[in-house]
């Protein structure tokens, strides 16, 4: 078995038939969505020696669209960052798309340091159903690819309705079909002044040269405000760790996982066998968001109340604006390396504001470069605007072939 | 009309009809007809069925009662008319009549029900047993809503009378209740005490008393020569399913007596108690010494409603060639054995031989059981060929047996290990195969209880200190002769529980003195622990004795509930714990500060609300149940802080929007095409693939406590 996969599949199915809308793509998820008899850990001592019983609801829909499923790749604990995530790099080794869990970004930022696309979809477009989450509210299952055509046929079969997933909203699916063709420029950007204070002096230069790229195909840049930019983080952070402390709580060693040997009485046997599940930076994570449960409830509240403005405020800048512009990945910020709570959400930054809103957002390579340095072109849309998106960026990215 | 007027629901019948009557009560259940409602209206009395229809009622008291749900509190006024035939309810006593309302009262509304009240249907012939799948929990929490049901109720009212009878039959006899003391001394004697502890007295504590012993020794000496007192008693142990911290004793004591007085006096008072149960006791009731209990049953408490009593084999083997019965012979041990009657067809050589031999009885501490079946010619086992033909005939003509039975016989070198392992065989058997006859009540004495028992370092007392023993001639430093000492104590048991028990105290100073030499207690220990009772021995102290009885347990017996919690109005649940006030529960700091607790444990001990609970990260551990390591806890404590600011910065930025949880808007509705069912992962039993330890289709996790 290579570094990047924890499970390779044996493929012995049959290759699908042509007709099928994804024959012979090669997929490799991350081992917190479900495949039926596949070991699925999630990264994490918790979920030890876990194997689903059913396919989450995206590997059902990809094994009956014809998709090849390579196998697991690894990843940061709870898909918690980056650390350890290796399912991008797979890409570049038996697998056309990789299905990663964007919670702050993470599909958006690891394609971003590959030179990839990475798209996170709108909040409620596909089912979380068999996907071992942490952060229900804002986590969703992103995509990576060397391409977008597979990243939007990939999409057009895992996105809809799925009555199993009661967290999915009643609305109408997104078409993803006529995505690629259905661009009809010229189309109004946005960046957000308060957002270019992050920006060292080669991001700045390389964020420029990707507007430049996006001016050059038609699409008019203007500055506008969002006031309470600078509390997207805090707001995420309270949130998250409050959903996350509360996710994890399954994991109580009784009906799967890891059990302490310690425990002599049950308090006990949860206290060993959780303390030893988890590892930093996801522990310190859970106690904060056990320090807002029992803590300090209200700081949980407030922070529901700013997001609901967060999403006015950013619903109206978009009423005004077609996208939002950023770049994704910070230089100085490694979000491979980051080892604590702290240093994770300042890799993210620039990502975390579009899973806040429940956004669509996709990272475009080979536009935002300086010095040889890729930062990578992040472009964010309206909720459920996702074709227009992909067709924004599927403008982009073929100038950047033309050259 | 004034509630002065009431009338009570269950009592009206035929003699009523044509009355105006006043009722008040809750709404039991309700029929609605159209243009006729029929509710079912309760009180404690019973039910009446009131019928609200237009002609009689008038149209504004329809549209009143239109409005009635389940356990509304209403006041009605109607006339008392016969059903129509045909229309009577028998599952009612009050079904052949019903009340035409005229007029509509709601004293109070009720919320949606945790569970439903009513237990009577309103249409004859059709059951309306609850669902009896409500979790007991949730009724406790409820309690209040529980005890409304007549089940419940009569539990109550019928403990009640049972409590009445032993008050009434007391006083006859001359007793006089006189109440002691709930905070007393801790004595370090028996169970755990619930400590109280003193404001006044910084660091000390009172104790909830385990029974009212000591002072009740003391009003003998007071010269009350009768006292009895229903009264709590609490004792800190562990948990078991049917047992509470507090219960409620029967406590009496009389002096100038012996035991006889006491036998006759407690049998004729139980078989007063038993009759509010419908049970009829009798008498007088058979006497067993301990000894004789061991012998036969391996228990002090023996359950006598069926036989399979023991049979000693031990002389049967006295010259046996078989090797595991002479070894254990050889070291003074004994053989003894159970003839299960005719049941050879149940009981196969692999039920005997896999389950019995090697998984259950190993469980009840023996190594091993040898079993036989009675065959024709003789007897069919594993090892029976090991026996010698004198020894086959002697077991059969020891057990009387006859073909289909089958002999169980335990052997060991320790006598009370095979009394123990075979008695718990005995009721396993018993139980399996359905020997037990229900509805039948065994009620025996248990008598002559050894007064010590050996320890490591001598003896120790088997009932309490305090118990005369048969002899007064011992030498407290000989062991053996004090194990061979009997007390004179009783256990009044019934179907192999123990219901209650007493003794014969010790009225003498020197007498008591050397019970407690040897015992091994030093002079300065006595006077610490029990130097003012003793001193009370010291002022003409009269003989006496006297005899206690669970109130719990006797009323859920008399009863017939399955557990003693149905006979109690307020219990806590299995675990101690009470869900309807959530006690016990955490106390403020300042609390436990006026009262001096804080600092109790002195360095290094964990005490609620002390400094270790103040640690906010050692909080989150408990709250979290994620236990760290010293390595972790910098780096936690870091982002707990850092999480603390952040606290900071919302709530001084949070504005007035509500608060969003999600950003789309999800309708709760039901899955289409779907009904309830068991998940078919849990049918196959796939579901425990994942678990770290299963153990018979469950998931096995530590115990609760330790």
């Amino acid at each position: 078995m290579s570094g990047i996969y924890t499970y390779k599949n044996v493929l012995t199915d049959a290759p699908a038939g042509a007709a099928s809308p994804l024959a012979g793509v090669r997929v490799v998820v991350q081992p917190n969505i479900s495949v039926r008899g596949w070991p699925c850990d999630a990264g994490s001592k918790a979920l030890e020696g876990f194997v689903p019983l059913q396919d989450a609801e995206v590997v059902t829909r990809l094994k009956s669209a014809g998709a090849l499923l390579v196998g697991s790749s690894r990843m940061a604990e709870l898909g918690f960052g980056l650390t350890g995530e290796t399912s991008v790099r797979s890409l570049g080794e038996g697998a056309d798309v990789a299905a990663m869990t964007d919670t702050m970004g993470e599909a958006r930022v690891a394609s971003a340091t590959e030179g990839f696309f990475g798209f996170k979809p709108s909040f409620g477009l596909v089912s979380r159903f068999g996907l071992i989450g942490l952060v229900p509210s804002m986590e969703c299952t992103g995509v990576a690819g060397r391409d977008l055509n597979s990243i939007i046929d990939i999409m057009t079969t895992i996105a809809g309705k799925d009555p199993n997933d009661p967290s999915m909203p009643d609305e109408p699916p997104v078409d993803f079909t006529s995505t690629p063709q259905g661009f009809e420029g010229p189309f109004r950007a946005g960046i957000v002044k308060e957002s270019l204070d992050l920006l060292n002096e080669t991001e700045a230069h390389a964020f420029k040269a990707g507007l430049a790229r996006m001016e050059a195909i038609g699409a008019a840049i203007e500055e506008v405000s969002l006031p309470g930019y600078s509390l997207f983080r805090a707001v995420h952070n309270t949130v998250a760790a409050v959903e996350a402390s509360s996710s994890a709580g399954k994991y109580d060693s009784v009906r799967f996982g890891h059990r302490s040997p310690q425990g002599r009485n049950w308090n006990e046997m949860y206290l060993a066998s959780r303390g030893e599940s988890f590892r930093l930076p996801v522990k310190a994570f859970l106690f904060q968001g056990a320090f807002f449960q029992f803590e300090d409830y209200g700081a949980f509240e407030d922070a529901c109340r700013i997001r609901n403005r967060l999403v006015r405020e950013t619903t109206d800048v978009l009423g005004a604006v077609d996208f939002l512009v950023f770049p994704t990945r910070r230089m100085e910020h490694d979000a491979w390396a980051a080892g604590s709570v702290r240093a994770v959400y300042e890799s993210f930054m620039l990502t975390l504001p579009a899973n806040v809103t429940g956004s669509p957002a996709v990272q475009v390579p080979g536009c935002a470069v300086h010095d040889g340095v890729d930062i990578g072109l992040q472009i964010m849309g309206r909720r459920r605007d996702d074709a227009r998106l992909l067709s924004a960026a599927s403008a982009i990215a073929s100038s950047v072939l033309r050259g | 009309m004034t509630f002065s007027e009431r009338l009570h629901c269950g009592l009206l019948g035929l003699p009523d009809v044509g009355e105006e009557v006043l009722l008040a009560g809750w709404v039991d259940a309700l029929r609605d007809h159209g243009e006729v409602l029929f509710i079912h209206l309760r009180d404690r009395s019973g039910i009446v069925q009131v019928v609200f229809s237009p002609g009689p009622s008038g149209a504004e008291v329809c549209t009143a009662a239109a409005g009635l749900k389940a356990e509304y509190c209403i006041r009605v006024k109607g006339r008392v008319v016969k059903r129509i035939e045909g229309t009577e309810n028998p599952g009612i006593a009050t079904g052949e009549i019903e009340v035409a309302a005229t007029e509509l009262t709601v004293l109070s509304k009720a919320g949606t029900l945790p569970f439903p009240i009513s237990e009577k249907s309103m249409v004859a012939g059709v059951s309306a047993k609850r669902d009896e799948s409500v979790s007991e929990d949730l009724r406790l929490q409820y309690r209040y809503l529980d005890l409304r049901r007549p089940t419940m109720q009569d539990h109550l009212v019928k403990r009640h009378r049972v409590a009445k009878i032993v008050r009434d039959y007391l006083d006859e006899q001359g007793f006089v209740e006189v109440e002691t003391p709930m905070l007393t001394k801790s004595t370090p004697e028996g169970a755990r005490d619930y400590l109280v502890p003193s404001r006044h007295y910084p660091k000390s504590f009172y104790a909830l008393p385990q029974s009212p012993q000591l002072f009740k020794q003391l009003l003998m000496v007071s010269g009350m020569e009768r006292y009895f007192q229903i009264v709590r008693c609490f004792r800190d142990e562990d948990l078991r399913p049917n047992r509470q911290p507090e219960f409620t004793q029967l406590d009496l004591e009389a002096s100038f007596i012996e035991e006889e007085y006491l036998y006759s006096l407690f049998e004729e008072m139980t078989v007063r108690m038993f009759r509010v149960g419908g049970v009829e006791l009798p008498r007088p009731y058979p006497r067993m010494t301990w000894l004789d209990a061991m012998n036969l049953t391996g228990s002090d408490r023996p359950d006598l409603r069926f036989g399979m009593t023991f049979k000693d084999a031990t002389d049967v083997f006295t010259n046996t060639g078989y090797g595991i019965f002479k070894q254990i012979l050889g070291r003074g041990g004994c053989i003894k054995g159970i003839n299960v009657k005719g049941q050879s067809e149940r009981l196969s050589k692999n039920i005997l031989q896999n389950e019995y031999a090697k998984e259950i009885v190993p469980g009840f501490g023996a190594k091993g059981m040898t079993w036989m079946r009675v065959v024709d010619g003789g007897l069919e086992s594993n090892i029976v060929q090991f026996f010698s033909d004198a020894e086959r005939r002697g077991i059969l003509e020891r057990f009387a047996a006859e073909k289909g039975d089958v002999i169980l016989m335990i052997a060991d070198p320790s006598w009370p290990l095979v009394c123990s392992a075979l008695g718990q065989l005995r009721l396993h058997l018993a139980e399996r195969l359905g020997l037990i006859p229900r509805d039948v009540y065994y009620p025996l004495w248990v008598t002559d209880f050894p007064l010590f028992e050996a320890t490591e370092h001598g003896v120790t007392s088997s009932h309490h200190p305090f118990t005369m023993p048969d002899r007064t001639d011992f030498d407290p430093e000989k062991v053996d002769e004090l194990l061979a000492l009997k007390s004179r104590a009783y256990d009044l048991v019934m179907n192999g529980e123990e219901l209650g028990g007493g003794s014969i105290r010790i009225n003498d100073r020197a007498l008591q003195n050397r019970i407690f030499k040897a015992l091994g207690l030093s002079d300065a220990e006595v006077e610490e622990k029990f130097g003012f009772f003793l001193k009370a021995l010291e002022y003409g102290a009269p003989p006496h004795g006297g005899i206690a009885l669970g109130m719990d347990r006797v009323v859920a017996m008399i009863l017939g509930t399955p557990s003693i919690r149905e006979v109690i109005a307020f219990p806590k649940n299995r675990s101690a714990y009470c869900p309807l006030t959530d006690a016990p529960s955490t106390v403020a700091s300042a609390q436990l500060a006026e009262l001096g607790l804080l600092d109790l444990g002195g360095a290094g001990q964990a005490l609620p609300g002390g400094l270790e609970q103040q640690d906010l990260v050692d909080r989150l551990v408990w709250v979290s149940r994620i236990a760290i390591d010293d390595a972790e806890r910098a780096d936690i404590a870091a982002a707990v802080a850092d999480a603390k600011n952040v606290a900071g910065l919302v709530r001084n930025n949070s504005g007035d929007d509500e608060p969003m949880t999600s950003v789309v808007v999800v309708e709760n509705h039901t899955r289409e095409g779907t009904t309830a069912r068991v998940s078919e992962f849990a049918q196959t039993g796939e579901i425990f693939k994942n678990a770290p330890a299963e153990k018979g289709g469950f998931f096995k996790v530590a115990a609760v406590l330790e």
